[in-house]
């Protein structure tokens, strides 16, 4: 088990190395984040959206412009292993379970950049009253950033196999993204208008989706990484 | 003669029968506008296949990869197939419903969203083998896909549903467990559900064979 662990972070350690030399994914998903952002709050800001419809309106913002940044830079990983070539060389020095964890592991810490980053200018500049229940903020974020991630790492790996990756990235995704999305919008609101009941069954919804999703993924890795 | 074609006889008569009792042999329920609460002999079991077709092409999916048979390759994908047609009649039944009862075809509940988005997850299945060329790994990449999707499924008609409010009448095993139905209502619910499940059944098994013809000619023209 710790030996697993080792290699994939190793193999986390690799894609980070190799990422820094080029930074696409981290330049794709932090520009669209950002122009997004800019789009949105310049032309609905904080005060175009009356004050009972703000919570809603704004989680629904939040995770579109976290969605769409993610689907923009997460298939990376794995498609840059086949775009080099290197993912033959890769099979053979760590084992398939050790290259899923690594590069969930990598998505896992691009995404939490990208919401370190985000998050607080969105709050900033949305004016949403996210802050009160700080500690459920972080819990809805973690809980739904790491289920997008699980999803999107596997999906990833399918793309990479396939012809026309980019647009096929989003086509797989979205629809076995949409319902976490769902739970993340409304637990995010939850936290937003202060009614933390709401934001309890959306984790327990994301937390349990992310869970079955991690065994599956797990699971049937070594079948799409051995084709 | 023989047992498959008594089969089909029986199956013809069968679903006369079931069209026959949803209109004549019900009263219309009370609570619903019109004859509108009719149209449950036909939703509720076109839904039923749906999920039932998915479910198959899920095990089709995890048999192939256990055993990389073409044979279940063939049978997750004719399945899928089924099921996302039966799904689109499902959908399309569920909004004429809507229409009489809340006056729109279409209104984002909870129920619709779910179906709209199985469609789509099935819709992206189609979209991965098409971006496949070489035959073996489609299979297994399709596979996977497959099997993913049946994962979300229950949080999609089961999690979603309840999270949220919704106008759907209860599902016939509701949170109670009762059965709210009149009983003649469950007679000819059942005897559409097991109608409905032997047309599956059927045009599944033509399906396959006509896909494995279809793949044994590509292979003689390559």
């Amino acid at each position: 088990m710790s030996s697993l662990l080792a290699e994939a972070l190793a193999v986390a350690a690799k894609d980070l190395r190799t990422e820094f030399r080029t930074r696409v994914a981290l330049n794709a998903l932090g520009l669209f984040a950002l122009t997004t952002l800019a789009a949105v709050s310049y032309t609905i800001g904080p005060y175009r959206i009356a004050e009972a419809d703000r919570p809603y309106l704004l989680s629904a913002l939040l995770w579109v412009v976290i969605l769409f940044a993610s689907l923009a830079g997460l298939d990376r990983t794995f498609v840059k292993e086949e775009e080099s070539h290197t993912a033959p060389l890769l099979r053979l020095s760590a084992g398939p379970h050790a290259v899923w964890l690594g590069k969930l592991l990598f998505n896992l810490g691009l995404l939490a950049a990208l919401m370190v980053i985000l998050v607080p200018l969105f709050i900033v500049l949305m004016g949403l009253p996210l802050v009160l229940h700080f500690g459920w903020l972080v819990a809805v974020l973690a809980a739904g950033g790491f289920a997008l991630a699980v999803i999107t790492t596997i999906v990833a790996a399918i793309i990479a196999r396939a012809m026309t990756r980019g647009a096929l990235f989003a086509v797989l995704s979205l629809p076995l993204l949409l319902p976490l999305v769902i739970f993340a919008i409304q637990g995010t609101a939850g936290v937003a208008s202060g009614e933390i009941e709401i934001v309890h069954q959306s984790l327990r919804a994301m937390i349990s989706f992310g869970g079955i999703m991690v065994v599956v993924s797990a699971a049937l890795f070594p079948v799409i990484w051995g084709e | 003669m023989k047992f498959s074609n008594i089969a089909k006889f029986f199956l013809l008569v069968w679903m006369l029968g079931v069209i026959w009792a949803a209109f004549y042999y019900v009263q219309p329920a009370e609570g619903f506008i019109g004859q509108s609460s009719r149209i449950v002999f036909f939703h509720v079991p076109t839904a039923w296949v749906s999920v039932l077709a998915f479910l198959v092409s899920c095990v089709s999916s995890i048999q192939y990869l256990r055993t990389r048979d073409p044979e279940h390759d063939i049978r997750a994908a004719v399945a899928s197939r089924l099921g996302l047609l039966f799904a689109v009649l499902a959908t399309v039944t569920g909004a004429i419903f809507a229409r009489i009862m809340w006056n729109a075809y279409w209104n984002w509940d909870p129920r619709q969203t779910s179906i709209a988005i199985l469609l789509l997850i099935y819709a992206a299945y189609f979209a991965l083998r098409s971006a496949v060329p070489d035959p073996e790994r489609r299979a297994a990449l399709a596979a996977v896909y497959a099997i993913l999707a049946f994962v979300t499924v229950p949080f999609l008609v089961f999690v979603v549903p309840r999270i949220y409010w919704s106008l759907h009448p209860d599902t016939i095993i509701n949170v109670r467990g009762a059965n709210d139905f009149d009983s003649r209502y469950t007679q000819v619910l059942l005897a559409s559900l097991a109608g409905f499940t032997g047309l599956f059944v059927w045009i599944n098994s033509i399906d396959c064979r006509l896909d494995k013809i279809r793949r044994r000619r590509q292979e003689e023209v390559l």
